[in-house]
């Protein structure tokens, strides 16, 4: 232990110049924030007894149960399509393979908007069973009612599943396509049926893929506000926001929000152990094509029904209802002022993604090209903000910026600065691993050829590096784009007072109960992020 | 005739392409041969071997094995249900498993534990049985590849060039192992190889492909000694395509597709350098030294003649100098 931390220290100082150093400095930046949200686990606060005895447990079973619910039904949609649309042949195929993935493109908090009758049509069908069980005893009249109240719970894992598949489809398909005919091909050879090659070895093969599009769910589904809020879970998040807003207790909310972090760190650490071991990954990937499993029509009809099923309740009926909605209030919401909320949230996402896409590219070419121990470790620690929910990285940026306020008599709080570099936490992962991969696949090797060629670091990262990954840069911006247009909570929380978003309108009339007014900018949202989205499905598809 | 394998007309041609990539191949294969096909990239020898592994469909004739047939008009036996296991260029080991969670994949495998322990002690990859796939080396996830398809007792193994994974000094060894442990099992082989050397060594028969077509098929020595056409006798080494006019007394001839003359086919070591009053001097050519490369074991000597260039090896030792005049004969024996 003594050796290797002398070595590291031996290592850390000879590397370190001008670029490791301000990579180490932006590295702890932009993770001091949640470091500092995981230090006040500890702190008194005057109502945590009282949080303890009577909401902890309820948040935690709620996060529980949304989780595993949401994560049960995005896999079983995402890998049942992404197996047909990548495995078999039917009629439809090559339309639904892109369109499966459109309901990426729909924020959870409008998707629940979009269903938010829902609940309340199902208890409405209830009210005689409620009439009945009166008639009888006390207890049954319980039982139905916390049968009623249970509801709440299967509406909003549908709600949210239908609009979180794409993320275990796109990694799903993505592994099915990658594992190549060949590994089929040995097990048919061996004596299998197609269908059982699929348990045997397609499903095993897909499950670091499949682990990997669970877990962006899992996060996602922590990092909703507007759905459990609208349905009523008490999910961390939404005990976060009660328990800051509406008790005003600052230090509770916070204990909570570490509590949270400290919840996703240890998945992230499951997720880690389940991945270690076997390698899932065939080397040499073969150039020949995948045979597709031809469908006869019963099978055809089976499979077009099944991919159908969630891109219905994902897209077609959330857009559908929101268009009959904007229809009839659009003339309503439809004024200057809402050209300025498009070109905010336009303008936002822009800048986030320049920015994001610039530091990131910075961090990992760093990182890269001198080897630095330091440097990676502290890449790893700065793209960790993604698995945090956006609330809490709201929180962690109050917690840091609240003594600048006072001390340089300014406002940071509540500046465009302060929100930009709120996005920077949350979504520095999303830009930071394609980049980085793309470096690790074709620059690698170019980077040390050109050190020998005594090129400068600077010449390296303008003329080798940049040009090869500029795929790897769209894509990094892209992906940060959608994100940011989507953002709800971390806006929420941390936007310049009157300064507002599509995605924060589309919350206010909601809150206001205006839902058939938020659906204008609700479309709208759905609208600039489905280019961007069907574009990246485009690059992902030309990759294989 | 205890034929195995009987292989008639059958073509495949891909999509859009004019040229099919397998062009009316016919052949038969007997239990416990081992036979070779070889080829240049794109002669169509591995989609001949998918063919009869079934995963393609031919577009017309058929492929009988033992005595069924697996292949030919409105037949079509999956290839789960063929009794013929393929081994992978590449491997195909599954990543996510064991060796011995790889080797006993095979449905048929699980009911023959011992057999099967007894091919992992013979290809001696018992200790590896815990290993995944990516802690081996090359040469022993072959073998591993290897017992797989075995431990499912086909009547037939296919094998898509074997040995062009592995570098040249492992590739003596594995051929050799290969060769025991084929006739040791009593296995029936057919494998394809873009290496004549290989197929040389290791097959009963060769069928030689071109464009989609068995141009040749026969024993090692037939190929080598009496090549079909040009391509042949180039596809098996070095050799010089001498006009039958020169040597009339040549067993072998066939016509050069370019020149369109009757040619014969003389390799550089079927040369003897002949003394000025030798009695043979009927056949004999004569000409100029114009290189000699020293090749360790013999010098290869490159010598003109009446503007015809004539490649032979001669002892290492021999006094032949460039520039020299010279008179060579071929030694038919």
């Amino acid at each position: 232990m003594k050796r290797t931390l002398s070595g590291l220290g031996r290592g850390f100082l000879f590397k370190l110049n001008g670029w490791t150093l301000s990579a180490l400095i932006l590295g702890l930046l932009i993770f001091i924030p949640m470091a500092a949200v995981l230090w006040h686990l500890t702190d008194p606060s005057e109502n945590w007894k009282h949080l303890e005895e009577t909401v902890l447990t309820s948040y935690l079973k709620d996060s529980l149960i949304l989780v595993l619910g949401t994560v049960f039904f995005s896999v079983l949609a995402g890998v049942s399509c992404a197996w047909l649309v990548s495995c078999c042949e039917f009629p439809g195929r090559k339309v639904l393979e892109w369109v499966l993935v459109l309901p990426l493109a729909v924020p959870t908090f409008i998707a629940a908007y979009a269903y938010f009758d829902l609940l309340a049509m199902i208890e409405e069908e209830m009210i005689p069973l409620v009439i009945w069980a009166r008639t009888k005893s006390l207890e049954d009249l319980d039982t139905v009612i916390f049968l009623l109240d249970s509801l709440k719970y299967p509406v909003t894992i549908l709600v949210m599943a239908s609009v979180l598949y794409p993320y275990v489809y796109l990694l799903a398909r993505a592994s099915f396509s990658r594992q190549g005919s060949q590994l089929i091909e040995a097990a048919r050879t061996l004596g299998y049926r197609p269908r059982s090659i699929f348990f045997r070895v397609a499903l095993p093969l897909a499950r670091p893929a499949i682990v990997a599009g669970a877990s962006l769910v899992v996060m996602e589904t922590l990092n909703d506000y507007g759905a459990v809020k609208h349905f009523g879970v008490s999910t961390f998040t939404n005990g976060i926001f009660r328990t800051w807003f509406n008790m005003n207790d600052l230090p509770g909310a916070l204990r909570l929000a570490a509590l949270l972090m400290l919840f996703i760190l240890f998945l992230l650490v499951v997720e880690r152990i389940l991945r270690s071991g076997a390698k899932f990954e065939e080397k040499g990937t073969v150039v020949r094509s995948f045979k597709r499993y031809r469908l006869g029509p019963a099978g055809s009809t089976l499979a077009i029904l099944c991919c159908l099923l969630p891109l219905t309740f994902g897209f077609l009926i959330p857009l559908g209802r929101l268009s009959l909605w904007a229809k009839e209030s659009y003339q309503k919401i439809l004024d200057f002022s809402f050209l300025e909320l498009i070109t905010n949230s336009l303008a936002l996402a822009a800048a986030s993604s320049l920015l994001i896409v610039l530091v990131a590219t910075f961090l990992a070419f760093a990182g890269r090209y001198f080897k630095n121990p330091a440097v990676h470790a502290s890449n790893r620690l700065a793209i960790l903000g993604y698995s945090v929910p956006g609330a809490v990285v709201a929180m962690a940026i109050l917690l840091i910026a609240s003594p600048f306020n006072l001390s340089l008599g300014i406002l940071l709080t509540g500046s465009l600065f302060t929100l930009l570099f709120a996005y920077l936490i949350r979504f520095l992962a999303v830009a930071w691993q394609p980049i980085d991969s793309g470096m690790e696949k074709n620059c690698d090797r170019l980077n040390e050829a050109s050190q020998s060629l005594k090129a400068s670091p600077l010449v390296s990262l303008l003329k080798i590096n940049l040009p090869l990954i500029r795929p790897s840069l769209w894509a990094a911006g892209l992906l940060v784009f959608v994100d940011t247009m989507k953002e709800l909570p971390l806006t929420l929380i941390l936007r310049p007072f009157n300064f507002e978003t599509l995605s924060t309108r589309t919350y206010d009339l909601t809150s206001n109960s205006q839902i058939p007014e938020s659906s204008v900018p609700a479309i709208c949202i759905i609208l600039v992020v489905v280019i961007p989205v069907i574009w990246l499905n485009r690059k992902m598809e030309a990759r294989k | 005739m205890s034929d195995l394998l009987a292989v008639r007309e059958l073509s495949k041609t891909f999509g859009s392409n004019q040229l099919p990539a397998v062009d009316e191949v016919s052949f038969d294969c007997q239990k416990g041969e081992i036979l070779a096909i070889v080829g240049g990239s794109g002669s169509g020898k591995t989609t001949l071997l998918r063919l009869i592994a079934g995963l393609e469909i031919p577009d017309s004739g058929e492929i009988v094995l033992e005595g069924m047939k697996i292949n030919g008009q409105g037949t079509f036996l999956p290839p789960e249900k063929r009794d013929c296991a393929l081994v992978f260029q590449d491997y195909a080991l599954f990543p996510n498993m064991t060796v011995e969670q790889n080797v006993f994949f095979g449905k048929a495998a699980k009911k023959r534990r011992q057999e099967v322990e007894k091919l992992l002690e013979l290809t001696q990859i018992d200790d590896l049985r815990n290993r995944y796939p990516h802690q081996i080396s090359g040469g022993e996830q072959q073998r591993v590849a290897l017992v797989r398809a075995l431990a499912t007792q086909p009547s037939l193994v296919l094998l898509d060039e074997p040995l062009s994974h592995l570098d040249p000094e492992l590739r003596n060894s594995v051929r050799d192992d290969l060769l025991n442990l084929f006739k040791e099992t009593g296995t029936t082989a057919l494998f394809v190889s873009h290496d004549t050397e290989d197929a040389m060594a290791m097959a009963d028969r060769v069928i030689v492909m071109r464009n989609g077509q068995a141009i040749q098929v026969g024993t090692p020595m037939e190929v080598y000694t009496k090549p079909a056409d040009r391509y042949v006798a180039l596809l098996f080494g070095k050799t010089n395509l001498i006009p039958l006019d020169q040597i009339p007394d040549a067993p072998h001839h066939f016509q050069d597709d370019r020149s369109e003359a009757e040619v014969v086919s003389i390799r550089p070591h079927e040369w003897k350098v002949i003394t000025k009053n030798s009695a043979d001097s009927g056949t004999a050519i004569s000409g100029r030294v114009t290189h000699v490369h020293y090749k360790g074991n013999h010098l290869e000597v490159v010598f003109e003649s009446g503007g015809m260039q004539i490649i032979f090896n001669a002892p290492p030792k021999a006094a032949i100098k460039v520039g020299e005049e010279l008179a060579i004969a071929p030694k038919f024996d």
